[in-house]
């Protein structure tokens, strides 16, 4: 690992140079980074903790040695030299139009810096008319939304800036951050592979663009995709790969990742959220709780991500925490899409789905593309019984991000629940595909391979035993598998699964007609078996609960003494 | 609970009609047609005849569509050319000129209060002499107050982009006139304009780009003007000629030959491209109408239908209209079309899922459906017959099944009858063992039917009960092939009859000829029902169309002969469309009936009337007809000649056939080519060719698909007879 030392000069730098250009967001984020990095006790001043962890929290630790005694850089890595500002004083027009720009005139701010040819200067302008273009983009989509939905406004400058930045790329004039611009330009334009070249090239040079990075993460669709990128060995690198390992639904690489980074990085926000998220796709609730309150306490006014610590507490059905956080957020920001999605799962939770589909349609109108809120807006319409609304929404995420097994699932139920079972099964095939390691999606489908319709029962048998080997934690893989050999007449297979059931059973103390059924078909079973003292074991057992099954327990006990008092006679009544 | 109203729906998509820079165009044009005669020395026109003409030519273009963008301004010029001939250059100036004046929002005002004052009044005021005022409530006069009407609805953000637009329309049309490295030039100054100018915000751009532009439209006009004024009629014709080989994105595409109007040209992609070039979609049932014509064209066309270049059109429109759902059937068929089974797959289940199956069923009347729980059924009939197209007869059954269940359930009677007749469909496209187990555990509720009867019985009692039902829900396109249906089992299958006890009945085991030919006529009369109420709509747009298309042709008929042979059929089909409004579907239907006519009476043996029936197929219903039936008719012609007019002919006859299906139904045509290639060769005694052939057909019969068994009984037949040809009766006796 770097030393801490250099990555915090080199995010110093980095910060500065990115808010120069205006890169906001990018300088947003290294900025939490930076402060993100373990405090060295040497400058700890009260002001500059108290950005950091509060002092409850258990993992905050000072070290103790000296970090000036080693500031060997890590040899896996590349040291890149930081960028050097072509003019050490930004001139009067560069000033000028900054403050414009800063004041979001990004056509006034184009302007001002028509005639300046530093390179700072021509990114800035190309930069505000790329912003400009985006303005006027998004206007343009309201106002030509027809009927048949929206036409496709285009962001007007991408042309003549694409045409300006390659002369400029062809030329070599270019810095980092113009090809950054490039490639942003060039996405849109649908010209995806020179666009992650060029931001191959972007990141290489100057690796403290995380704007950059997370351009390139987007259009890396695949793990080839990804492993072919020639990138040099930076730390930012790691981030990099950490999130696009999320993306790529490569959930416990991404974890190692983050929590490899947390050795420098052990206060940001960022990678304890990303972490949140990858251990909320692991399912991993309880954490993902843990760490939001965390996150929380110390950064109350946040509001990224916490839709996904909203989705904790539904599932947890946390009925007061989710209306805090929800209050909390509303008042922080109430027209966030997140904001809006928080406050529509309380109403699901609260059942008012019919407040809840308004929330979530505030959401989608924020941001057309929010993925979670289709198919969260998808289960509220199923829950109304309206499916055709909800096959519509789920259809939408899925348009979306074809990768949302969840959307796959819920149209695959919704389908079913219209009693059409063979149509829901492509959906649920699709899902599966997606996450092979998730049992209710196996139970799902193989539920719908049972129903009386289709009545196909070997493929039902198939899809309980994925959904058993992928930690079905409702156990009712399990369960089903041993009734469909029943069914099928295999008893010795149905004895099997009883058997592994009733043993899990017995391990989680869970109790119920699960396990008088089990026992019972394990009992007649030995008994058939000629496997007497099991049986009776069995049948002991079922003597502890209540109802018709105790008095065939008793039954059965009876006619096992008899039987095995007089074996003699049982053998000559019926010869071999 | 009540269940709110679906607000994911798209809004009701009537009154989509968007002034566009092409429809600012027309409105000028209304007013050149319509100026009061008495003004102004150079009065436009020289005849009646003339100023009738554009009058039609504008009835056209109010109604055509045959496009989902609006032609440009380029195209336009070129046709106002052919139409008005001498007149054209003075419409074109008068066109172009007054279009490049409108530069600022103040313009367009003043022009829609102008074409206020060409509208008559109201009530019939009477009319003066030689002054032609548009009647409001013609059709043109209709169009114009539309225009005005939506002008007036527009915001100032609508009437921004107006302008925008026309500025785009003309300099598009500007730079394509002019030579290379002018456009060069122009893009480079409308670059320094991006670069410079902040639009709209002072006025001496506007001046500018006014100045501009008039610079622009006299340089265009100089350059016309010499061309057209020296160039005599027949040259300019000629270089048009050339113009519509060179520009690939002029619709001269023959609409009947292979180079299908549909098949969209690269020019698209530029148009793309081209930042300025906006497209301009047009009003909905416009669009759903290419649509629908875009369907029936993939039909018809087959695998031939290039499928690249529909799912580039197709993906555009997408584009334009991203809740347009319809584009994802067509796409579904476009992929079906071209076997791709999981594009099919996916965009099938897409489309069902945006629409619920709602969108764009309009032929079945919605006796029940409206609950608000859309018409998923009929996407499970599709899924069903999409798998019986790829094979899967197993999985066709299951959903079928499905889809009786669902309809039951929903009480969609209609969709139940359709359904029936998918199963016989399947029942008689592989009568295979396996299909009866799955019809015998789940198929009880609609049919007591017992279990043990054959596949063939099933079948039959379906067929029956498919029939009764479509009779009931008058379902006529239904009846009638259930009835062609019926034709085909009774042609197929050998009855007993049932009282066929005693020592005197005949123990014959045949067809009924008798049957055959009532099924058949009861489903060409139910067809003829069809005149009066089909949909006029769309087939009226399509005359427009069509007409429009084929203005061109006029002239370059002399130069492209071989297009002739197509015309006639063009032609034919415009005649059709323009007399009666028999929808597609029904013709197609009709026209598989007589097919099924030749093979019977190819059966019981009378081949002339088989090729009556056949020639009757291919003059009247070729255009309707899918490529598939088109070929398996063009089989039967050829084997027709082959026996009456003998090899040679046959061979010419296959030769042009392999040509007009390139891939199509590739196998009809080359079983008949190895059938006639057997033949000879037995015939001429080439025992060695014979014995090549038959191995080949061996081959065609079990490719990797599956085995067919028909065809494979006819190779080892062919290869008997070969080898008692070559004398070798002992390796016969094996077969």
């Amino acid at each position: 690992m770097n030393s801490k030392e250099t990555c915090r000069s080199e995010l110093r730098i980095a910060l500065r140079q990115l808010s120069d250009r205006c890169l906001y967001s990018a300088s947003k984020w290294a900025g939490e980074q930076l402060v993100g990095i373990e405090q060295d006790p040497a400058k700890f001043t009260p002001t500059n903790t108290r950005f950091q962890r509060g002092s409850s929290s258990i993992r905050r630790r000072f070290r103790t040695n000296d970090i000036t005694s080693s500031p060997a850089i890590g040899m896996s890595y590349v040291s890149t030299p930081v960028l050097e500002e072509d003019e050490v004083i930004d001139g009067d027009f560069y000033l000028l139009a900054k403050s414009y720009f800063d004041c979001r005139e990004y056509k006034r701010a184009a302007h001002v810096l028509r005639d300046q040819n530093a390179k700072k200067s021509v990114f800035l302008r190309c930069y505000a008319l790329y912003l400009a273009g985006e303005k006027r983009k998004e206007e343009e989509m309201i106002e030509l939304e027809g009927p048949l939905g929206k036409s496709d406004a285009v962001n007007r400058e991408l042309v003549s800036l694409e045409r300006e930045l390659s002369t400029l790329r062809k030329n070599g004039t270019i810095d980092p951050f113009g090809l950054y611009l490039y490639g942003v330009v060039l996405k849109n334009r649908g010209n995806q592979n020179l666009a992650r070249t060029v931001l191959v090239e972007s990141v290489n040079s100057y690796p403290w663009n995380w704007t950059a990075w997370s351009e390139l993460q987007s259009i890396c669709t695949t793990i080839e995709m990804l492993s072919s990128l020639n990138l040099s060995n930076h730390w930012m690198k790691d981030f990099f790969l950490a999130s696009a390992y999320q993306e790529l639904r490569m959930h416990n690489e991404s974890l190692a990742k983050y929590e490899y980074l947390q050795g420098t990085f052990s206060f940001s926000n960022y990678i304890q959220a990303q972490i949140a998220k990858a251990q909320y796709c692991l399912r991993e609730f309880d954490q993902v709780e843990v760490i939001f309150e965390e996150l929380l306490r110390n950064d109350p006014y946040r509001v990224e991500d916490m839709d996904m610590y909203s989705n904790v507490l539904y599932a947890k059905e946390c009925f007061s925490a989710l209306s805090y956080l929800a209050h909390r957020v509303f008042m922080t920001d109430k027209y966030r899409p997140e904001s809006c999605c928080i406050i529509g799962n309380y109403y699901s939770l609260k059942g008012q789905h019919e407040k809840s589909v308004m929330y979530f349609r505030r959401a989608l109108k924020l941001d057309k593309k929010y993925l979670s809120a289709w198919t969260l807006m998808g289960h509220e319409y199923v829950e109304m019984k309206n499916t055709p609304a909800a096959v519509d929404a789920y259809r939408r995420a899925v348009d979306i991000n074809p990768c949302d097994y969840r959307a796959w699932y819920g149209l695959g139920q919704a389908y079913e629940m219209m009693g059409m079972p063979f149509y829901a099964l492509h959906y649920f095939k699709k899902s599966v595909f997606l996450q092979p390691s998730d049992s209710r999606l196996w139970i799902a489908m193989a539920q719908c391979y049972e129903t009386d319709q289709l009545h196909l029962l070997e493929d039902a048998i198939k899809c309980y035993r994925r959904a058993a080997n992928c930690n079905d934690k409702e156990a009712i893989a399990l369960h089903q598998l041993a009734k469909l050999h029943c069914e099928l007449g295999r008893p010795e297979e149905a004895a099997f699964y009883y058997k592994k059931d009733l043993e899990r059973m017995e391990n989680e103390e869970r109790e119920g007609p699960n396990m008088v059924e089990a026992l019972l078909f394990l009992a007649q079973h030995c008994r058939t078996h000629k496997r007497l003292e099991e049986a009776e074991v069995y049948c002991t057992r079922l003597l502890d609960y209540t109802g018709p099954e105790k008095e065939m327990a008793k039954n059965m006990l009876r006619g096992m003494r008899s039987e095995s008092s007089f074996p003699s006679m049982d053998a000559e009544h019926f010869p071999p | 609970m009540a269940s709110p109203p679906q607000p994911t729906q798209p809004p009701p998509m009537t009154n989509a009609f968007a002034l566009t820079p092409h429809k600012v165009s027309v409105c000028l044009l209304l007013q050149t047609y319509a100026l009061p005669a008495q003004t102004t020395p150079p009065f436009p026109f020289s005849s009646v005849s003339q100023h009738n003409r554009l009058g039609l030519y504008l009835l056209a273009l109010t109604k055509s569509y045959d496009d989902i963008s609006e032609p440009k301004l380029e195209e336009l010029l070129n046709q106002l050319k052919e139409i008005s001939g001498s007149l054209g250059h003075w419409l074109i100036d008068h066109l172009t000129g007054r279009l490049s004046s409108l530069s600022a929002p103040d313009d367009l005002f003043s022009f829609f209060t102008e074409m206020r004052g060409i509208l008559g009044g109201l009530d019939s005021v009477v009319m003066e002499d030689n002054q032609v005022i548009l009647d409001p409530n013609s059709n043109l006069g209709l169009f114009l107050r539309r225009c005005i009407l939506t002008f007036n609805l527009l915001s100032f953000e609508g009437l921004c982009h107006l302008v925008t637009n026309i500025g785009s329309y003309c300099k598009e049309a500007m730079s394509s006139c002019m030579p290379y490295e002018t456009r060069l030039l122009d893009e480079s100054s409308n670059d320094l304009e991006t670069l410079s100018e902040y639009e709209n915000m002072d006025l001496e751009n506007f001046v500018f780009g006014k100045v501009n532009e008039e610079i622009e439209a006299r340089k265009q006009a100089s350059e016309r003007v010499p061309f057209h004024l020296h160039g005599p009629k027949a040259l300019s014709g000629l270089v048009e000629d050339i113009e519509v080989v060179a520009d690939p994105s002029s619709k001269h595409g023959d609409k009947c030959g292979e180079s299908n109007a549909y098949i969209h040209p690269p020019g698209n992609e530029l148009r793309d491209v081209d930042p300025y070039g906006e497209i301009f979609l047009r009003t909905n049932w416009q669009v759903q109408g290419y649509l629908m014509e875009h369907a029936d064209a993939i039909e018809k066309h087959d695998s031939s239908f290039s499928f690249n270049s529909s799912e580039l059109v197709l993906r555009q429109i997408k584009k334009l209209a991203p809740e347009l759902h319809r584009v994802h059937f067509l796409r579904y068929l476009n992929s079906l079309y071209h076997d791709d089974y999981f594009a099919a797959l996916d965009n099938l289940h897409r489309y069902f899922d945006y629409s619920a199956g709602a969108e764009g069923f309009d032929s079945v009347p919605s006796s029940s459906g409206s609950n608000g729980s859309g018409r998923y059924e009929i996407g499970l009939i599709y899924l069903g017959m999409m798998h019986l197209h790829f094979g899967h007869p197993k999985q066709a059954l299951q959903v079928l099944t499905e889809a009786v269940r669902f309809s039951q359930q929903q009480s969609n009677e209609s969709c139940l009858a359709y359904t029936l007749a998918a199963i016989c469909n399947v029942l008689s496209e592989f009568g295979c063992s396996s299909s009866a187990g799955v019809l015998g555990t789940s198929f009880s509720p609609i049919t007591s039917m017992d279990t043990s009867l054959s596949v063939g019985q099933q079948l039959f009692v379906l067929l029956r009960e498919s029939l009764k039902r479509a009779e009931s829900l008058k379902l006529k396109r239904l009846v009638a092939s259930n009835h062609l249906a019926l034709a085909k089992f009774d042609l197929l299958h050998v009855q007993r009859s049932l009282l066929s006890f005693g020592p005197k009945a005949s123990m014959k085991l045949r067809t009924f000829p008798i049957n055959v030919c009532k099924e058949l006529r009861l489903c060409s009369n139910l067809i003829s029902e069809f005149g009066y109420e089909s949909s006029t709509m769309t087939t009226d747009g399509a005359f427009s169309t069509t007409w429009l298309n084929n203005l061109p042709k006029s002239m370059d008929s002399p130069l492209l002969p071989q297009e002739n042979g197509h015309r006639n059929n063009c032609d034919a089909h415009r005649f059709f469309t323009q007399l009666s409004t028999v929808p597609k579907s029904v013709l197609q239907l009709l026209g598989s009936s007589y097919i099924m006519r030749s093979t019977a009476w190819e059966m019981y043996g009378s081949a002339p009337l088989a090729r009556i029936n056949s020639l009757v197929y291919t003059t009247c219903f070729a255009d309707a007809s899918s490529s598939s039936d088109a070929a398996s008719v063009h089989a039967k012609l050829i084997q027709h000649l082959a026996v009456f007019r003998g090899y040679k002919e046959a061979f010419v006859a296959l030769k042009v056939a392999e040509e007009k299906f390139l891939t199509v139904s590739k196998s009809v045509i080359l079983l008949v080519k190895l059938q006639l290639l057997h033949e000879r060769a037995l015939h001429r005694g080439n025992l060695k060719l014979a014995q090549q052939v038959c191995d080949e057909l061996g081959v065609l019969a079990s490719s990797v698909s599956g085995v067919d068994k028909d065809l494979k009984t006819e190779a080892s037949l062919r290869h008997a007879r070969t080898l008692l040809a070559a004398n070798q009766f002992s390796q016969v006796y094996i077969f």
